[in-house]
């Protein structure tokens, strides 16, 4: 039966407090830090968080799993039943959709805003990306299938 | 074909293209089946490795089937995918 890895969750969960807790005292030993340092806690503190709690819960649910094979076994299944997979598809894809007009509209918006070009322009190049990721992915799979 | 397959893709991501599919539908006795041969859904999906709800949504006409999962049901009762599955035209389709 397959084992669900605990480990390699628990230690990138301890990393992930590790930096939680470091952005916390950088805050508290440099209130006025200027630069780098001053946004360096809210980086730590927010990619701490979210390392922590996204291995933590893995962590805990593989644990669980690996102790009660008939839910590993259910687990597998749900992870690799084809409606579910196809749901998860075709939620992507809505989710996409939905991004790439709600992109648009901020676009337009930081237009009108007059807000300065390099930032327009930052964003029209990440617009770009996901326009040619997604006609790259189209050739790829007009290929393929 | 390369610039008719961009110009598709582009019209296609800003939803302005819409191309009704010209699929009929597939309708299926799998719920019957299961019945006559005193199967619960859980267990078939059990057998099949797949999700209780899935079972579910293909009853209920919900959900189509791969031809994988369609021949893994076929095997399944001993039958024939045109035993389970009925496949309907459209209306105003040519039948092949």
């Amino acid at each position: 039966m397959k084992q669900y890895k605990v480990g390699r969750h628990v230690f990138l969960s301890t990393l992930g407090a590790v930096l939680f807790i470091a952005g916390l005292v950088l805050m508290l030993l440099f209130p006025d830090a200027e630069g780098i340092l001053m946004t360096l806690p809210f980086i730590c503190v927010g990619v701490g968080a979210g390392v922590f709690g996204g291995n933590f819960s893995s962590a805990m649910r593989n644990r669980t799993i690996n102790k009660n094979p008939q839910l590993a076994k259910q687990a597998e299944i749900e992870a690799k039943d084809e409606r579910n997979y196809m749901i998860r598809n075709k939620a992507k894809a809505s989710a996409y959709n939905w991004m790439i007009f709600v992109y648009a509209a901020i676009l337009l918006a930081f237009t009108l805003m007059q807000v300065e070009a390099y930032i327009i322009l930052t964003l029209v190049g990440v617009y770009l990306i996901f326009i040619f990721s997604y006609v790259y992915y189209l050739l790829k799979y007009y290929k393929e299938m | 074909m390369l610039d008719i397959f961009f110009v598709s893709a582009i019209l296609t991501m800003s939803g302005a293209l819409s191309i009704k599919r010209g699929y009929g539908e597939l309708k299926n006795r799998l719920e019957e089946i299961r019945k006559l041969n005193d199967i619960r859904q859980e267990d078939l999906a059990a057998a099949l490795e797949v999700s209780r709800q899935t079972i579910g949504s293909l009853e209920n006409g919900r959900y189509n089937p791969s031809i994988i999962l369609a021949f893994k049901i076929a095997r399944y009762f001993g039958m024939s995918i045109e035993e389970i599955f009925i496949y309907e035209e459209e209306q105003g389709n040519e039948t092949v």
